[in-house]
């Protein structure tokens, strides 16, 4: 029989990302399968053996761009239907977290973060905006404390 | 329930509706008070921030930029009044989160620090959908209805983030929700129920063809129910459905010209306001079909 080496330490740093530790509680029932809409619609993305790799601590296999971790809508019926607490779309954000950490997540994720630092914004504030606004009869768009976002993501790691 | 009963909430916008849909902006202002509902702006929100790319990048700064906006609305001491599902997700699931585990509140907290900020765990948040059925009741809706909508079939999309994880949600059977379809009889409309009703948008997948598939498929199912139009109550579904139909149409050479409408919308319709007056012009997928339907139903219930 082909013996399977658990990464404990891969499993430790997952532990560390909030919601991570939840992993731990997975008993492999498979509830979280039939309810995925990436499991109906995207050939191999089950959030069962998801987990299932971050149980074996699979860390090449989980943390890369195309990793299928990716593939998840973030509809949360996985965490509506789990007996054990594990949430498992906690469980891949965290596990998204590290790739981004590491450099291995795909771009997009990077293109759609970045304007909340730099505006406070996910949305694009278009040029046609207030004219649009005005057109019917609101009032022009606030104004977004941003630097206040500034001050909270600067230099993470000093607390 | 009385009918001078009113609420005064706390608009939390985000950024969807007043940026890219300022429509639903107009016609949630123009039919909340009608309802009973005083909407108290604040300055000082920012993005919630966002629920899906934001978290997937950091989810600790996901969740103290979520904290310090709650902490804002805390000082209002006012409810919070949501409008996008996305907002709801992030501002309720950080609320839960912080109350869950107050070493991680701690955290949180030396980091508002940094802007003198503190939060309490005070702050209260509802999408505007549960708050009107919780704190003013459906009837207060039906009060308001000066032309029902009769006659109008009205497919539902319920959307993830409204109702999942009910464990943060608290709103409804995840399985069974009857929320929207009370909210929708309240106007005179008839909802109808279609096999997809309860599938996932998509627009929260980084990969692109997947969700048009689940587009193509929601949109299949409601063409078989023989609805008139979709009613939903989020932006990011909206896009998905709104601006989906035309890629469907180019990608697909299908044509479903299913009016994709904003609960809020259908409420002005039925409150008597013209279509412009709740931004239904803007739409992508034209209403006119569901216009046309309604001017149907009056002229057969003149005869």
């Amino acid at each position: 029989m082909k013996k399977i080496e658990v990464d404990f330490d891969f499993r430790q740093k997952l532990n560390r990302v909030p919601g991570g530790e939840h992993h731990n509680y997975c008993y492999q029932c498979g509830a979280c399968v039939p309810v995925c809409p990436s499991a109906r619609y995207a050939q191999g993305f089950n959030p069962r053996v998801i987990v299932l790799a971050a149980l074996i601590g699979m860390e090449d296999h989980l943390i890369r761009p195309d990793s299928p971790i990716w593939l998840c809508t973030n509809c949360y019926s996985c965490y509506e239907r789990c007996p054990q607490d594990v949430r498992p779309i906690e469980v891949i954000i965290a596990l998204k977290n590290m790739a981004v950490k590491e450099g291995k997540a795909p771009e997009e994720i990077a293109k759609y973060s970045e304007p909340i630092a730099k505006t406070g914004l996910s949305a694009l504030m278009a040029p046609s905006v207030n004219a649009r606004r005005k057109q019917l009869g609101l009032d022009e768009f606030w104004s977004i404390p941003v630097e206040e976002i500034g001050k909270i993501l600067e230099d993470e790691e000093s607390d | 329930m009385a009918q001078d009963k009113r609420l005064k909430a706390v608009p939390f916008w985000g950024c969807m509706i007043p940026l890219k849909y300022p429509q639903m902006e107009l016609a949630l202002r123009r039919t909340l008070p009608n309802i009973g509902v005083e909407l108290v702006d604040v300055e000082g929100f920012t993005c919630c921030p966002d629920p899906i790319y934001f978290k997937a990048r950091d989810k600790f700064n996901w969740l103290t930029i979520a904290a310090r906006n709650l902490s804002v609305a805390e000082e209002r001491g006012l409810p919070v009044i949501t409008m996008c599902s996305g907002c709801t997700s992030t501002l309720k699931e950080a609320g839960f989160l912080l109350a869950e585990d107050p070493d991680l509140l701690a955290k949180v907290n030396s980091r508002l620090k940094r802007i003198g900020r503190q939060y309490s765990g005070g702050a209260t948040v509802k999408h505007a959908v549960t708050l009107i059925r919780d704190e003013l009741g459906v009837e207060r809706v039906s009060e308001s209805v000066k032309r029902p909508l009769d006659g109008l079939k009205v497919a539902i999309h319920y959307g993830c983030h409204l109702l999942k994880p009910s464990q943060i949600m608290g709103v409804d059977d995840t399985d069974y929700p009857s929320i929207m379809e009370e909210l929708v009889q309240a106007t005179g409309a008839t909802p109808v129920t279609h096999s997809e009703k309860l599938l996932c948008c998509g627009k929260g997948c980084i990969e692109a063809d997947l969700p048009l598939q689940m587009v193509f498929d929601i949109f299949s199912s409601i063409e078989a129910s023989g609805a008139d139009c979709m009613g939903l109550i989020c932006p990011t579904c909206f896009s998905s459905f709104d601006l989906g139909q035309i890629f469907i149409a180019r990608q697909r050479n299908k044509e479903f010209n299913i009016p994709v409408i904003y609960y809020f919308q259908l409420l002005g319709l039925a409150q008597g306001l013209a279509p412009e007056a709740v931004g239904l012009h803007l739409h992508r997928v034209k209403v006119d079909p569901v216009l046309e339907k309604m001017e149907e139903v009056r002229t057969r219930d003149a005869e």
